[in-house]
């Protein structure tokens, strides 16, 4: 039916006015969704609001939306004016139609800065726009942006009256950390491999958390779970190996200024082990070595649960680089690697690998030289170089191997395990 | 890896009968669950009709994989789950289900049932305990040595594209058979069965070949 354009521009104040108020009869809404609905009903409200969840009617948008984007617009380029709490609904109504609108976005930052709007209601308003838009890369800049004003906001008070961060803002700290968290892992869930959720995730920890160890012990086994019920979801073990990374990075600094200082002192004997340095230098300890040993333990056990998923053997790929890299790092502070489980033998043989020159090998895999391959990163390359000092490690690996492909009847799995093979022979070349 | 849906049918001479279904759209956007249920109800009916009694498939429909089982007397079992979730143990709880299904549940009423007027409460609980396989089905990782027999039918325009496809072929009990007469070495089959000309060529291979 043929709407005027004084009919249209009543419906969208309409619709707009019954969102804001459906916020403020229900502050708990978790979720919006549109339902289809190709006729109006008449007389009703297309805003649908049950159960904690706000549907708008899909015959709607095709009025709503264009009318409100003018709107803002026009306001943009000065051809129509529009006070606050009229721009702070409109934004709100288009970002829930349409979140990758910047520039609706950017009009809320202006709100936020001059002090009218409170960031807390950006970050409610871009969860909810998750719920539906999951991955909206413009939502998650605007979070991103949302919480470094807050921290900022909790940092500036503390710094000037007292000098040092009080207790009060590591506790909101925490709260917002949690908070981001949850998003992401609801997001993550509702469109796989969500690589714009993860790398979010990641940022909150660099960022807000500043790659605190109890907090990264923690991701590290909170993800587990969801990990081992997403097995194709490549962004999710991706977030576990920067975990792993982060960890091994801060231990390995430990160990070696603790070593440093310790081979100035007096010639003791090197340290026994990371975890006395890690213990030393700061708490709580963490057993990189260890933590490695058991991501493989689980590795291993999805790989033999669920046959025929990549995922799962380059994240088995990335665990093993790490064990390697690590054994390598702690040979050039001239401390030897030794593990509970690891025989003496091993530690004799870092010893020796140690001492020789590093070996330079050509990078290429499969054959003659193929640009496609030349984006290898520096590590990478560093890795193909250096020969490889686990050699039990190696070697259980390969039994890891032959007894993957002895018993394993899918035809993915059999490709995959044999294409691992062939990447650890090039390792060791 | 999740499930959505587990449902028990009757194949009926002219028309297949609903006889009893569990949802779990928790994990789809609110709006969307109505239809979401609809649209597998109709698919599992869809992909009974068009299955052969005695056979198991796993067919593929955007991104969900449905697995169906018809058993021999005609009651058969659908289970719709995303793509990461172990087939083998959809199988395995199909069979678990019909099992149970037909011990309680009395013969002259599959014809003629309905969800509301058969009584068979077990379903919501399997959906929800199967919601994660090694929980619930322990021998998952021997299980996985064991043959992986399915047969995977790409949907391009909608579900079941080619209705006579599903009757023409070797039934996966048959194959299963076979299978029990060649040597170990020589249990690889092949992935994805065409059910073109390229399967009639596959079964005349498993033919020839002789038991030990």
């Amino acid at each position: 039916m043929a709407e005027t354009s004084e009919e249209v521009a009543v419906l969208v104040q309409r619709v707009v006015k019954d969102i804001t108020n459906a916020f403020r009869r229900n502050p708990h809404i978790d979720e919006i969704g549109l339902i289809p609905c190709p006729e109006a009903r008449y007389n009703r409200s297309p805003i649908v609001l049950v159960e904690n969840k706000l549907g708008l009617e899909s015959w709607c948008v095709k009025f709503l939306l264009p009318h409100v984007h003018s709107k803002l617009l026009l306001y943009r380029t000065r051809k129509q004016w529009l006070n606050q709490d009229e721009l702070i609904d409109v934004t709100c109504t288009l970002l829930l139609l349409n979140p990758d609108f910047t520039t609706a976005w950017n009009v809320r930052k202006e709100l936020i800065l001059s002090g009218t709007l409170n960031p807390i209601k950006d970050l409610y308003l871009g969860k909810l726009a998750l719920t539906k838009f999951p991955k909206s890369p413009e939502t998650w800049i605007h979070r991103r942006w949302v919480l470094q004003q807050l921290i900022q906001q909790t940092c500036w008070p503390s710094c000037v009256t007292k000098g040092v961060s009080g207790t009060v803002p590591a506790e909101r700290r925490r709260q917002l950390i949690q908070e981001e968290m949850e998003v992401c892992r609801e997001a993550a869930g509702r469109y796989p491999s969500n690589y714009n959720a993860w790398s979010h995730r990641i940022w909150v920890l660099q960022n807000l958390a500043r790659l605190d160890v109890q907090i990264l012990l923690g991701e590290l086994s909170s993800t587990k779970r969801w990990a081992s019920m997403h097995v194709s979801d490549h962004s999710g073990f991706h977030y576990r190996q920067f975990l792993l990374k982060s960890l091994i990075s801060q231990t390995v600094v430990d160990s070696s200024t603790v070593e440093q200082n310790s081979l100035r002192s007096e010639p003791a004997p090197v340290l026994p082990n990371a975890e006395a340095a890690a213990a030393s230098a700061a708490e709580p300890r963490i057993n990189p070595p260890h933590l490695l040993e058991e991501e493989v333990e689980f590795t291993t056990d999805l790989i033999d649960s669920y046959p025929g998923h990549e995922t799962l053997w380059c994240h088995r790929r990335h665990v093993f680089y790490l064990q390697h890299h690590l054994n390598s790092r702690f040979h050039h502070h001239g401390t030897p690697l030794p593990s509970a489980d690891n025989p003496g033998g091993t530690a004799s043989a870092l010893h020796l690998t140690a001492a020789g020159p590093p070996t330079s090998q050509t990078m290429d895999v499969d054959g003659p030289n193929d640009p496609s391959k030349q984006g290898y990163s520096q590590e990478t390359k560093r890795l193909k170089r250096t020969p490889i000092s686990d050699s039990l490690g190696l070697e259980m690996e390969h039994r890891f191997i032959d007894q993957v492909l002895s018993t394993c009847r899918n035809v993915e799995q059999a490709k995959y395990a044999n294409a691992y093979r062939k990447w650890l022979v090039t390792l060791s070349q | 890896m999740k499930l959505y849906s587990l449902s028990v049918l009757y194949k009926g001479a002219p028309k297949v009968v609903l006889l009893k279904a569990a949802y779990d759209v928790s994990s789809f956007s609110f709006f969307q669950r109505s239809s979401v249920q609809e649209f597998m109800t109709f698919t599992s009916q869809l992909i009974v009709e068009r299955s052969a009694p005695g056979s198991r498939a796993s067919v593929k429909e955007q991104e969900y994989l449905c697995h169906v089982y018809v058993r021999s007397d005609s009651l058969a079992g659908v289970v719709i789950a995303d793509s990461e979730y172990p087939s083998r143990v959809a199988f395995t709880l199909l069979e678990k289900v019909l099992d149970e299904f037909s011990k309680e549940v009395e013969r002259i009423q599959w014809p003629v049932g309905s969800p509301a007027t058969i009584e068979y409460e077990a379903l919501d609980a399997y959906l929800s305990k199967y919601q994660n396989p090694r929980e619930a089905d322990p021998m998952t990782k021997v299980q996985a040595e064991l043959d992986e027999t399915k047969i995977i039918l790409v949907s391009r325009r909608g579900p079941c594209v080619r209705p006579h496809s599903l009757r023409r072929g070797l039934g996966l009990c048959m194959l299963q058979k076979l299978l029990g007469y060649l040597p170990r070495g020589l249990r690889t089959l092949p992935e994805r069965c065409d059910f073109g000309a390229n399967s009639r060529r596959d079964s005349a291979e498993w033919l020839r070949l002789s038991p030990p």
